[in-house]
C-alpha cells in the first residue's frame, strides 16, 4: 500500500500540474501526436479503404498487409522509422501514421466489401451511379466498422506514442522513461496511470462517436442481431 | 538497388555471426527467439486456460456476461506498456510482469470467442442431445466444445499474433525476447541490422504460430474445412460477391471469422 | 410496351443464361414470367433495366433500344422491386421511398410528401414513415419496397419475385395489393416468379421458361391450362389444372336452392316438412338477417321434439362460404368439398345467404364448362 500511497503523494504534489513538465503539458502533447497521427492515417485509409472496397480492387493485398500489420511489433517499427529518419516529431508521427493505417484501411475495405448485394443491386436498378452508391450506400452501411478501425488505431496509437518518448518527444510516455532513467518507481506508475486514462478515454469517446455517426437504422439492428 | 541488396546482406551477416554465442546464454539472437517465443506461448495457454471456464460460466449464467464483456473491451483498451509497469511493484523483474498483462490480453480476445461459439449450438441440436439422455458433461464434451472449436481457435489466432508482437514491448520493462535485441542491441546501439531481424523474427514467429493453429483446426475439425462461413443472414439471389451482416463489427469484440478472407480489425 | 427481339446471354464459361427471346409485353398488362431455377427468367427480366446487357439481340422499351439511353437514366424510369425489397438498413421507410425522386434531383419537401403518399397507396400508416427497415414485418417491408419503385411514377415496374421471400397468408395479401394497385394504375408490370399459382393469379399473360433459357408458353392464364404447348408446360402447371382452371368461370352461373334454407325461428316440424319434400337429407339455418348459422341433418331432426325452434339446437359448422357474385367455380368447389355436409353456402357481398348447392349440383355446372 506504500506504493499507493506515494502515487497519490505524485498526483496530489502541485508541482505536477503546472509547467512544461507538467501533467497538463504533458497530456496535450500525447493528445497532440495522438490526433496528428490518427488524422492523416484516416486520410489515407479511409479513402483508399472506400476505393479499394467499391471497386474489390486489392482485396488480397489488404488481407495481407491486415495480417502482416497485426504480427509487427511496434517497438521495433518506431525505433527503426526514427533511425532511418531522425529524432523528432515528423518521424514518429510518420510511425504513428504507418501503425494506424491498416485497422482503419482494413476495416474501411471490409465494411464496403459486407454491404448486401442485394442492396448494390437495388441501389444500381433504381439509377444510381457508382459513386452514389458508394456515398449514399456503401459508406453509410459501413461506418459502424470504419469507426471501429478509427477506435483501434486510435488506442494503437495512444499506446505507441507513449513509447515515443524513448525517442526523445514528449508526451506522458515521458514519465516512465524518466522515472525509469531516475530509478523512480513512482513517477514510472504515475505515467502509466494517466496513459491507462487517456486510452479508456479514447475508447469512450469512440464509444460516443458511434452513437453520433452510426444511422439510426444501423445502430438498432445490430442492437437486435446480439 | 545494389545499396539495398548490400545493406540487407549486412542484416543477414549480422543475424548469422550473432545467432548464437555457444557458453553464454545472456547474448545472441536465437536465445531471444527461445525466450521471446516461451513467454508468447505461457501468457497464450494461461489465457486460454481462463477464458474456457470464464466462458462457460457467462453461458452458464448469462447476466455475467454484459459486466464482463464490458470489461473486457476497457481492458482491451489499456496500452500493454503501462501494464507492464504498474506489474512492476506486485512483480519485479520477474517473467509474470510480462505474462500476467500478456495473458489477460490473450483472455480479452478469446472470451468472447470462446462465448459466441458455445452459444452457436442450435437450440435444436442441444434439444436432440438432451432427448437422447446426454448429460450437461456430455453434452460440453461431445456436441458444444466441437461446434465451437473453430470459432475459439479463430480468436486463439488473433489474440497469439496479437501476444508474440506484444511481446517485444516487454523490453521496455527490461524483460526479454526479441523486444531486447531491438532496443538494447538496436536502438541504443544506433544499428539497424538487429531491428531488422528483430521485427523480421517476430513477424515470421507469428506466422508459424498461425500457420500451426491453422493445421490444429484442419485436424481437429475436418467437418468445417470446406463449410465456409456460415451465413447468419439470408444470401440474396444476386450473383458474385458475398452477403454478410451490414452491422458485424459494430461490437469490438465481435467473432473473428474462421474463413482466410480479411477479417475486420477488432481492437 | 417492351419487345425482346432474339435477345440472348451466353457467358463465356458456355452457360446459356436465356438462349435468345422473342416476345412482346403489353403496354398496362402484368406479365408474368415464370420457370423453374436456371431458365432464364430473371436474367431476361434484368435486361429490361440493363442491370444484364443482352450478348446478342436486343430490347426495346417503347420502339427504343435501352442500349441507346444512359443505363443510370434509363433505370430511374423504370421501376424495380427485388426480392426481400432490398431497403437501405441506414435510411427511414420515407427516405428509402424517396430514392429516387431524389436522384431525379426533386426537392427534399417534395420527395417526401410524394412518399407520403405512396405509402398511403400501397396501405402503409403515416405513422411507420419514420420507422427503419429492420422495425417492420417481412410483408410491410414489401410494401415499401414496391412504394420505393412507384415513387417516381415510372410507366414500367419490374418485379423480380417480389413475394417469395414472405409466408404464404402475406403473400396472398400482398398479391391482392397488386391487383388493386394494377387495376388503379395500369402500369406495364413484369413480374417474375417461380410459383405458378401466382403466375395464374396475377398475370395476364403469363411466359413459361423452361431450363436452358428457352420460352415454352406465351398466353393468356387460361389458354395455358387449357392447352399446354408440351409435356414440360403441362408437368410445370401441375396435375390439378383442370381444378385450377375453374378459377376461371364464375360462380354466379350455379343454380342454388334457397328451399333448404330456414329461418332460426322456424320449428322441427316445419323443417321436416321442407327437407322431405325437397328430398335433401341436410338444411341449413340461418339468423334474423340471413346469416348462415349451421346445418342440420335430416336423420337430426327427426329425433328431436317437433316443436323446438331450430335456433337452439346445435348446428354442424358451416364451414367456409363464396361470394356469388365475385368469386369463381373454385371457390364454389372448394366450399363444398370442406363443407360437413358436402354442399357449399353462397353468400351476397354482405354474407347473406343466397342459397345452398349440393357437390352433384356443382359437378353439373363443372361438366358444363369444361366441354
Amino acid at each position: 500500500m506504500d506504493v499507493l500511497n506515494e502515487l497519490v503523494a505524485w498526483f496530489a504534489d502541485p508541482g505536477q500540474w503546472s509547467g512544461p513538465g507538467g501533467i497538463p503539458a504533458r497530456t496535450a502533447e500525447h493528445v497532440q501526436y495522438s490526433l496528428l497521427g490518427l488524422l492523416v492515417a484516416a486520410l489515407i485509409a479511409i479513402p483508399v479503404g472506400l476505393v479499394t472496397g467499391h471497386t474489390g480492387v486489392g482485396g488480397f493485398t489488404t488481407a495481407s498487409l491486415a495480417n502482416f500489420a497485426r504480427a509487427l511489433p511496434t517497438i521495433g517499427v518506431l525505433f527503426l522509422i526514427v533511425l532511418a529518419a531522425g529524432i523528432g516529431l515528423v518521424p514518429v508521427v510518420i510511425a504513428l501514421v504507418a501503425l494506424a493505417v491498416p485497422p482503419i484501411l482494413v476495416n474501411t475495405h471490409e465494411g464496403v466489401r459486407q454491404v448486401d448485394p442485394a442492396l448494390k443491386d437495388a441501389a444500381l436498378g433504381m439509377g444510381m451511379r457508382g459513386p452514389q452508391v458508394l456515398l449514399r450506400l456503401e459508406l453509410p452501411v459501413a461506418v459502424p466498422l470504419v469507426i471501429n478501425g478509427l477506435r483501434t488505431a486510435a488506442v494503437q496509437v495512444v499506446a505507441t506514442a507513449t513509447i515515443a518518448a524513448y525517442v526523445g518527444v514528449g508526451g506522458l510516455g515521458r514519465y516512465i522513461v524518466d522515472g525509469q532513467a531516475r530509478q523512480d518507481l513512482t513517477m514510472m506508475l504515475g505515467g502509466s496511470v494517466l496513459v491507462v486514462l487517456l486510452a479508456v478515454v479514447t475508447t469512450l469517446l469512440f464509444a460516443g462517436l458511434s452513437r453520433l455517426l452510426v444511422a439510426p437504422g444501423l445502430r438498432s439492428l445490430a442492437a437486435s442481431a446480439r | 538497388m545494389n545499396a539495398v541488396w548490400d545493406w540487407a546482406s549486412g542484416v543477414v551477416d549480422w543475424a548469422v555471426a550473432n545467432w548464437s554465442h555457444p557458453g553464454d546464454d545472456e547474448r545472441g539472437v536465437w536465445p531471444r527467439l527461445v525466450e521471446h517465443a516461451r513467454l508468447a506461448y505461457v501468457s497464450i495457454l494461461i489465457g486460454l486456460a481462463l477464458a474456457l471456464p470464464l466462458g462457460l460460466a457467462c453461458v452458464r449464467w448469462t447476466r455475467l456476461y454484459p459486466p464482463v464483456l464490458t470489461g473486457v473491451n476497457v481492458l482491451y483498451a489499456v496500452p500493454s506498456i503501462a501494464l507492464f509497469f504498474l506489474m512492476l511493484p506486485y512483480t519485479g523483474f520477474s517473467d509474470w510482469t510480462a505474462i500476467v498483462p500478456l495473458a489477460l490480453y490473450t483472455l480479452v480476445i478469446l472470451l468472447p470467442n470462446v462465448v459466441d461459439g458455445l452459444r452457436q449450438v442450435p437450440e435444436h441440436v442441444r434439444q436432440a442431445a438432451v432427448a437422447m439422455g446426454f448429460g450437461p458433461l456430455r453434452r460440453l464434451i461431445t456436441v458444444e466444445t466441437p461446434v465451437a472449436l473453430p470459432v475459439i481457435i479463430a480468436g486463439l489466432r488473433v489474440a497469439s499474433v496479437a501476444t508474440i508482437s506484444m511481446v517485444s514491448v516487454a523490453s521496455l520493462v527490461g524483460l526479454g525476447g526479441l523486444g531486447q535485441l531491438i532496443l538494447s542491441e538496436g536502438f541504443r546501439r544506433q544499428f539497424d541490422a538487429p531491428i531488422v531481424v528483430g521485427i523480421v523474427l517476430t513477424v515470421l514467429l507469428a506466422f508459424a504460430t498461425d500457420a500451426l493453429l491453422v493445421l490444429a483446426q484442419r485436424l481437429l475439425t475436418p467437418w468445417a474445412r470446406s463449410g465456409g462461413r456460415r451465413g447468419r443472414r439470408h444470401r440474396a439471389a444476386v450473383p458474385a460477391g458475398e452477403a454478410t451482416d451490414a452491422d458485424a463489427g459494430t461490437d469490438p469484440t465481435q467473432t473473428a471469422d474462421s474463413g482466410n478472407g480479411a477479417r475486420p480489425w477488432t481492437s | 410496351m417492351i419487345t425482346f427481339e432474339g435477345a440472348a446471354k451466353h457467358y463465356p464459361d458456355g452457360t446459356v443464361a436465356v438462349a435468345g427471346l422473342d416476345l412482346t409485353v403489353e403496354s398496362g398488362r402484368t406479365t408474368v414470367f415464370v420457370g423453374p431455377s436456371g431458365s432464364g427468367k430473371t436474367t431476361s427480366l434484368r435486361m429490361v433495366n440493363r442491370m444484364v446487357e443482352p450478348t446478342s439481340g436486343k430490347v426495346l422499351v417503347d420502339g427504343q433500344d435501352v442500349r441507346s439511353q444512359n443505363p443510370a437514366q434509363l433505370r430511374r424510369s423504370i421501376g424495380y422491386v427485388i426480392q426481400q425489397a432490398g431497403l437501405f438498413p441506414h435510411r427511414t421507410v420515407r427516405d428509402n421511398i424517396a430514392t429516387v425522386p431524389l436522384l431525379l434531383g426533386w426537392g427534399r419537401g417534395r420527395a417526401r410528401a410524394r412518399a407520403a403518399e405512396l405509402m398511403d397507396l400501397v396501405g402503409l400508416e403515416p405513422s411507420q414513415a419514420k420507422r427503419y427497415p429492420h422495425q417492420l414485418s417481412g410483408g410491410q417491408q414489401q410494401r415499401v419496397g414496391v412504394a420505393r419503385a412507384l415513387a417516381a411514377d415510372p410507366p414500367v415496374l419490374l418485379m423480380d419475385e417480389p413475394f417469395s421471400a414472405v409466408d404464404p397468408v402475406v403473400r396472398t395479401g400482398l398479391q391482392d395489393e397488386l391487383l388493386r394497385l394494377q387495376a388503379e394504375l395500369h402500369k406495364t408490370v413484369v413480374l417474375v416468379t417461380h410459383d405458378i399459382d401466382e403466375a395464374i393469379r396475377i398475370g395476364d399473360r403469363i411466359a413459361v421458361f423452361r431450363p436452358g433459357g428457352e420460352l415454352a408458353q406465351y398466353d393468356t392464364p387460361e389458354r395455358l391450362l387449357t392447352h399446354p404447348v408440351d409435356d414440360f408446360v403441362e408437368s410445370f402447371i401441375g396435375y390439378d389444372r383442370g381444378v385450377r382452371r375453374l378459377a376461371f368461370f364464375p360462380a354466379n352461373g350455379l343454380s342454388l336452392r334457397e328451399d333448404v334454407v330456414l329461418d332460426d325461428q322456424d320449428t322441427v316440424e316445419r323443417a321436416l316438412n321442407t327437407v322431405d319434400t325437397a328430398g335433401e337429407p341436410w338444411a341449413l339455418v340461418v339468423d334474423q338477417l340471413r346469416r348462415p348459422l349451421g346445418w342440420v341433418a335430416a336423420d337430426r331432426l327427426r329425433r328431436e321434439p317437433s316443436g323446438v325452434e331450430l335456433g337452439r339446437l346445435d348446428l354442424t359448422a358451416y364451414g367456409h362460404t363464396f361470394d356469388v357474385e365475385r368469386d369463381s367455380l373454385r371457390a364454389a368447389l372448394d366450399a363444398a368439398v370442406l363443407s360437413p355436409a358436402g354442399r357449399a353456402v353462397g353468400v351476397d357481398a354482405d354474407g347473406r345467404v343466397l342459397g345452398v348447392v349440393s357437390q352433384a349440383d356443382l359437378g353439373g355446372a363443372i361438366w358444363s364448362v369444361s366441354g
